[in-house]
């Protein structure tokens, strides 16, 4: 049996525009979605902003009613045996709302184990156990109102972990942690997956779903359009080589001229003070060097480096698709 | 057996975890204010322009009229917070993503404000012997604080049904002060009953309160509990029906807002 299996699910919202002269208009958060997750395994959900992944996890939390399709959490239907699911899996949405404020961390876990059921005397051991895995031991007696970010983000991690579940929604659990925050959670999450339990897990970070997932699903818009490890994602990228320019003060139409070059795929700035990082991704191999370094004759250029894709390279390639140019800051 | 114990445990530690995270009066400054000086006030001023009006002798039916009312301080405003708190600090999603039994939730945010509620109108009576002069030397106090039991356990009814409005109408104070008003007017605490058209009064007696006022006054007119018997199990049938309702309300918003998408916007 699966630990997650979804077929062909569905959400459209009706979002109502306007004040006066209100109307009615649809929007296709999820659009037909079919996958199976194995247990045990740690799945990563991938997706620019706005894709579907947080529609897509609250469906499968039982949060929110497909408008089509089906799902189901270890062999449990996520409509029809809602009840089933809701003790079998663990969730959390990024972000610091959903605790009580004006509690304690203790008194929120204490809370929660009640909602879940766990028996006190088990309740009593783990929430002593999970407040010193997510670091916020000796702070648990004061108001969650007195917390940073941070330490909200990992007592929502605490929380839902505190009835032992055997399926784990995770939507951008490392969002606002600092990096060795951060860092250690990944090592959580990597533990929980070494115990046995299946992870589900979405984040931005492409590092991240690199490092922890065994299998990546890329969507866009609503629907899957690249699933397999993160091996198989970056043979997505594979024919591209990566040429990373440093330059002090970039003209606006050198990019223009690089974007314009045959084998460009695409091509991104990262501004750091005065200099930009200028990233070439390119299908044919070194062949864009010499024309690139023509362009940039003019101007003081720094180093110069030629990579192998990322897995960032193939995703930006994958939910980019077109030739364009990208700013970071 | 287990099941029946973490219905209490959901119970007893949300009425107590929800009464402090969630109602917002629960503060020393805002907790006198709004508990003690307001309804003190109420029954002062109604007490003191009702024997004006009226003659003194009519000061006790002002005073146990206005004192009973505070039940609706707690009531409605305390248990109102506490069901559609929830909304502002965004828990929604997570407590309806728990097994818990929803009954166990509902219920206990009204617990503590039920328990509050009968402390008001305790000290709404004592300031009104000590103040107003009521004589309570015929009084049966037990009789008395059964009314005050079962009126502040109704009157929380009506607030458990509208924390259920609020959590689907996202508006609290607008619908509350009404509430709280048509209470004030028409469960005659200060206007007896009879004054009002037969429509009225139908009206009067779909509201909890209006028969625990009635009992209430009559007990310490010297009544029994038996002769307030009819009184006391309308008043509770009354509450029960407005418990039912919000339940249903708080089922049914549950439902709805999982199935629009609706749990998480305010
Ligand atoms: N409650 C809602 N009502 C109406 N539309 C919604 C609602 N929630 C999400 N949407 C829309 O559905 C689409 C998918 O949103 P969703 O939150 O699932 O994206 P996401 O992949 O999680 O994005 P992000 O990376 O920004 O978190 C978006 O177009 C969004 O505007
Ligand atoms: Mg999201």
């Amino acid at each position: 049996m699966n630990a997650v299996e979804i077929e062909n699910l569905r959400r459209v919202y009706r979002a109502t525009i306007g004040t006066f002269r209100r109307s009615i208009k649809e929007v296709v958060a999820v659009d037909n979605i079919s996958l199976a997750v194995q247990p045990g395994e740690l799945f990563g959900l991938l997706g620019p902003n706005g894709a579907g992944k947080t529609t897509t996890v609250k469906m499968l939390t039982t949060l929110l009613i497909p408008t089509g399709g089906t799902a189901r959490i270890l062999g449990y239907d996520i409509v029809r045996q809602a009840d089933q699911v809701r003790p079998i899996i663990g969730f959390i949405f990024g972000g610091e709302r959903g605790l009580y404020w004006r509690l304690s961390g203790r008194d929120n876990l204490q809370y929660f184990a009640d909602l879940y059921r766990v028996e006190p005397r088990v309740a009593k051991k783990r929430i002593p156990h999970l407040l010193e895995l997510v670091g916020l031991k000796g702070r648990d007696d004061e108001k969650v109102e007195g917390y940073s970010r941070g330490m909200r983000q990992r007592l929502h991690i605490a929380r839902a972990l505190l009835h032992d579940p055997q399926v784990l929604f995770l939507d951008e659990p490392t969002l606002g942690l600092d990096p060795v925050g951060a860092r250690e959670l990944r090592s959580m999450i990597r533990d929980l997956s070494t115990q046995g339990k299946t992870i589900l897990l979405t984040t931005h970070y492409m590092f991240e779903a690199d490092a922890l997932c065994e299998r990546i699903a890329v969507i866009n818009h609503g629907r899957i359009i690249a699933l397999d490890t993160p091996a198989g994602l970056k043979r997505y990228a594979q024919d591209l080589s990566v040429v990373e320019v440093e330059v002090f003060g970039i003209e606006d139409n050198a990019l223009e001229q690089i974007r314009a070059l045959p084998a460009v795929e695409a091509v991104s700035v990262e501004n750091q003070d005065q200099r930009q990082v200028v990233l070439v991704q390119s299908s044919h191999g070194s062949a864009v060097m010499q024309p690139l370094m023509e362009i940039l004759a003019g101007m003081r250029v720094g180093k110069v480096v030629v990579r192998e894709p990322t897995l960032e390279d193939a995703y930006v390639r994958l939910v980019g698709g077109e030739k364009g140019i990208a700013q970071v800051d | 057996m287990t099941g029946l114990l973490n219905w209490l445990r959901v119970f007893v530690r949300g009425a107590v975890l929800s009464y402090i995270a969630l109602f917002r009066w629960f503060r020393p400054a805002q907790y006198t204010a709004s508990k003690i000086v307001m309804p003190l006030n109420q029954i002062l001023f109604f007490t003191l322009l009702g024997s004006y009006a009226l003659g003194t002798n009519s000061a006790p039916f002002f005073a146990i009229g206005n004192s009973l009312q505070i039940a609706a301080v707690s009531g409605i405003y305390g248990v109102t917070m506490s069901v559609g708190g929830e909304r502002w600090e965004g828990t929604l999603v997570y407590l309806f993503g728990t097994p818990a039994s929803r009954m166990s939730i509902f219920l206990g945010r009204a617990f503590v404000h039920i328990l509050d509620g009968m402390l008001g109108v305790i000290l709404g009576l004592a300031w009104s012997g000590l103040l107003l002069g009521v004589d309570f030397s015929h009084t049966s106090l037990l009789a008395l604080a059964l009314t005050i039991l079962i009126t502040a356990a109704s009157t929380s009814g009506l607030g458990l049904l509208m924390g259920a409005v609020s959590l689907a109408a996202l508006e609290t104070f607008f619908v509350n002060n009404t509430v709280y008003f048509l209470l004030l007017v028409f469960s005659g605490a200060n206007v007896p009953l009879q004054n009002f058209p037969g429509w009225v009064q139908a009206f009067s007696y779909m509201l909890p309160l209006t028969r625990g006022i009635q009992a209430a006054r009559q007990i310490v007119a010297g009544a029994g509990l038996s002769e307030v018997a009819p009184l006391l199990i309308g008043e509770a049938a009354v509450g029960a029906i407005y418990i039912g309702l919000g339940y249903l309300l708080f089922r049914t918003f549950e439902t709805i807002a999982k199935r629009r998408g609706r749990l998480e916007s305010f």
